[in-house]
């Protein structure tokens, strides 16, 4: 009875004593005290039930610990799993503990190259973690040491691909994709086995000879280079078993003259059942893009009642400055509203896409275009509240001259540059997913580029670009919580809950900061 | 849905949501205010750091090794004299087949996007094929030495290196408007603060291109003081703006001292900008205005 009570004790008082593990079946659960995948869970909507911080005491959050990672700034949505935080910058890896942010492990990659501009963090499936490497590796490690377990490489480091991308987990799929730069490559999504790396399957962004869309390319050397690549985690609707993610723009970027037509799959909205790899249906939000407005941004998932019925929903703002919501179990166009300036758009076609004004696409003496290719907002994660109905999004505002400085019939790369002669201020805004139409918008300076996070406890959180960290009432918009964190927010901000305590985790440059309500 | 005057409108939008919170007084001047802070803060905005950052180089003599600290990968600058031989050498050689400008001709693969091409490092892939030809594809070889070879490696790679480059590219001539029209529109919307034979004279010899539309669209990059006024009961202080958000501003009045203040719904703050007339002419310009402006200040040599 005595070794039976010592035994007790024992594993009560050591929460190390049990093994961090994710079950992919627990992926499947509503967000609650961990923070298990990129966007929390598999919906998007980065909205966590806990409710311990509320607007009445969000003024007493106090830091709990601080680490600085280094100089890079984290812009990895970090994973929190059974008291463990992974967090991740290019080539490097940490784990640490939720309740001290003591480390625990560190892993580092030895980097053949590949372009170093961002990690959007990493992925876990049972005791192994999965991440990307600039360099286009596909590494797992073991989520209690930080060793290797194996390393794939998913694209050619030679022809310029190189990885961001935080891994999805759907079941015994992990499912990543590279990132293209400039050079004319074709963009695709890849499954592999969890336990040995191995590929599953290839979808690539532009369609296969003979295959429909290929008639929206004008020759195959178009199609088979025209970029398109995934580099936002995407997002899964278990029942109908598929997986939602945007493409980026068609290569050449800016240079359209060669790629005559709608340029399909780039920039477009995908649902794809993930275990097949077979595309299901599709939605294109800027046909024929000249000005690199990425379709990447996160597509989240909500169900909504409309004319009466009961809609199984996407919303996606998208960096063209559009908001646009589908049916995600066919594709169905629902709305599109404006959600920023711009001046690119003629109005819209039968299904919702903004129709291009050719007068707007680069020309060699100029042509004066809102928004610049930094979008009307760009990988910042949104958030999107299911109490409210609204969907939060960072807005950036800008204007740029577009020139085409590739006047050839096969235009390479880039064929183009623009040039932003204003960089304006940014906001935060939320739409209300029923009509599309921006509800408040609540301004944040210049520079900001954080991502939201919404919680029960009827708060929304962000950075502005002064280096604050904000919680915002999701209803008017109204600030009610500010600490100045000295740098800007990058990532997401997540939220966890240890020993019945939440705890806010935001990410400033390189430092981590761990911030809770004062103990009872 | 802002297509007629798109900041203008958002602006208001937006102060009028926010009336209820402390920043009523203050949120329209922060914004102005803050667009002009912060201009190049905006560090890498993922998978292509946009804009500014890059399509613009990085300072002086460092580019090359501070490109490779981001993008390790770019090939390397090659001998511009290599490079030159070898362009001749690909134009009596090459060209018919794999076109002018190496991105592929009637016969031949565009030589950029080619895996072989771009697994190369210094002719050791490159070399046998030039050498022994792919005669099952058509391509003859070619009796070439080991210095020619090198040339020809040396123009591919330069090719690759500068189609990844984007701010390497050439903007073709910008003064492509009419000068009469652009004199007529600078007189109308300019010439209150500007005067071609005064502050503007021979500034197309200063800029060019370009360089010169860019410079008037975007004058932020010169130092133009903001000032700032706030006054707190009853009490102003006036002087150049430091900082200003939501919650805080702070400014360096006549005598140099610095000051701040946290901001309450007791704080108004003002703000004269020196450049908002330049921001507020990009809602309106079209790019016929635009290219005429700059083809009569391209006049103002």
């Amino acid at each position: 009875m005595r070794t039976l009570l010592l035994l007790l004790f024992a594993v009560l008082s050591s929460p190390s004593a049990t093994a961090q593990n994710l079950d992919p079946r627990d992926l499947l659960n509503p967000l609650g005290s961990s923070w298990p995948t990129y966007n929390g869970d598999y919906s998007g909507r980065r909205f966590s039930q806990l409710s311990q911080i509320t607007a009445a005491n969000v003024r007493n959050l106090g830091l709990v610990w601080t680490l600085d990672s280094g100089n890079d700034p984290i812009k990895a949505t970090p994973l929190v799993v059974d008291g463990v935080i992974y967090i991740s910058v290019p080539d490097k890896a940490w784990a640490l503990d939720a309740r001290t942010g003591r480390l625990i492990w560190h892993w580092e990659n030895k980097s053949r190259g590949g372009t170093h501009i961002g990690h959007r963090g990493m992925a876990m499936y049972g005791k192994w973690l999965f991440l990307v490497t600039p360099d286009d590796y596909l590494v797992s490690l073991d989520a209690a040491t930080g060793k290797e377990r194996w390393r794939t490489e998913i694209a050619d480091l030679k022809l310029d691909y190189f990885s961001t991308v935080a891994p999805v987990v759907i079941r015994d799929h992990v499912l990543v994709s590279p990132s293209i730069e400039s050079t004319d490559n074709r963009g695709y999504l890849d499954a592999y086995e969890p336990e040995t790396g191995k590929l599953q399957w290839r979808w690539y962004s532009t369609p296969n000879v003979g295959e429909p869309g290929a008639e929206t390319w004008p020759n195959s050397e178009a199609r088979s280079h025209g970029g398109g690549a995934v580099w936002i985690p995407g997002t899964y609707d278990p029942e109908l078993n598929l997986f939602y993610f945007g493409t980026a723009n068609p290569q050449p970027v800016m240079a359209g003259q060669g790629r005559p037509g709608d340029n399909l799959w780039t920039d477009s909205i995908i649902a794809l059942n993930p275990d097949s790899g077979k595309m299901k249906w599709f939605y294109q939000t800027t046909p024929h893009d000249t000005h690199d407005w990425d379709s990447a941004e996160t597509p989240v998932l909500f169900d909504a009642e409309l004319d009466g019925r009961k809609r199984r929903l996407l919303a996606q703002a998208n960096r063209n400055g559009y908001f646009f919501v589908l049916d995600r179990t066919t594709g169905e166009h629902i709305l599109t509203t404006a959600f920023a300036p711009n001046n690119w758009a003629k109005g819209l076609d039968a299904q919702g896409r903004p129709i291009r004004d050719p007068n707007k696409d680069p020309q060699p003496g100029g042509a004066l275009v809102i928004p610049s290719e930094e979008g009307a907002t760009n990988w910042f994660p949104p958030s999107l509240d299911p109490k409210t109905g609204f969907f939060y999004v960072r807005v950036t505002r800008s204007v740029a001259v577009y020139y085409l400085t590739d006047v050839s019939s096969k235009p390479e790369a880039w064929g183009g540059v623009d040039k932003t002669v204003l960089r304006g201020p940014s906001s935060i805004a939320a739409i209300d997913c029923k009509t599309g139409k921006v509800v408040w918008d609540h301004p944040t300076g210049v520079g900001a580029v954080s991502g939201l996070l919404t919680t029960a406890g009827q708060l929304v959180f962000a950075g502005d670009g002064s280096g604050n960290a904000l919680a915002l009432d999701p209803v008017t918009g109204r600030t009610i919580w500010h600490v100045n964190l000295n740098q800007n927010m990058f990532n997401g901000p997540v939220t966890y809950e240890l020993d019945h305590r939440q705890y806010l985790l935001l990410a400033a440059g390189g430092k981590l900061f761990a911030f809770a309500l004062p103990e009872p | 849905m802002f297509k007629e005057s798109p900041f203008r409108s958002n602006l208001h939008a937006s102060s009028a949501k926010i009336k209820a919170s402390r920043l009523a007084d203050v949120i329209l001047c922060g914004l102005l205010a803050v667009l002009i802070f912060w201009p190049a803060r905006l560090t890498a905005q993922e998978k292509k750091e946009p804009s500014a950052s890059a399509s613009e180089p990085p300072n002086g003599g460092a580019i090359d090794e501070s490109l490779r600290s981001i993008y390790p990968n770019l090939p390397p600058d090659q001998d511009p004299a290599a490079v030159a031989r070898g362009k001749g050498l690909y134009g009596a050689n090459c060209t018919f087949c794999h076109g002018k400008e190496a991105t592929g001709g009637n016969s031949g693969p565009d030589l950029l996007r080619s895996v072989l091409v771009n697994h190369d490092e210094k002719g050791e892939l490159i070399g046998p094929v030039i050498r022994q030809g792919r005669t099952s594809k058509g391509m003859p070889g070619f009796n070439l030495g080991d210095n020619q070879i090198s040339d020809l490696v040396a123009f591919l790679h330069q090719r690759n290196r500068d189609a990844r480059l984007r701010f390497t590219y050439k903007v073709s001539s910008v003064a492509i408007g009419d000068p009469i029209a652009g004199k007529a529109y600078f007189e109308s919307h300019c010439a209150s603060c500007h005067a071609a034979n005064n502050d503007l004279a021979g500034i197309a010899s200063k800029y060019q291109h370009d360089e010169l539309q860019q410079r008037w669209l975007d004058p932020a990059g010169q130092s133009a003081d903001v000032i700032v006024t706030i006054t707190l009961s009853g009490q102003k202080y006036t002087g150049k703006l430091k900082h200003l958000d939501e919650f805080s501003v702070s400014l360096y009045d006549s005598q140099g001292n610095y000051r701040s203040l946290t901001l309450n719904s007791k704080v108004k703050v003002e703000i004269q900008d020196p450049l908002a007339s330049h921001r507020s002419l990009l809602e309106q310009l079209s790019d016929t205005d635009m290219h005429d402006v700059t083809t009569f200040l391209e006049t103002l040599k």
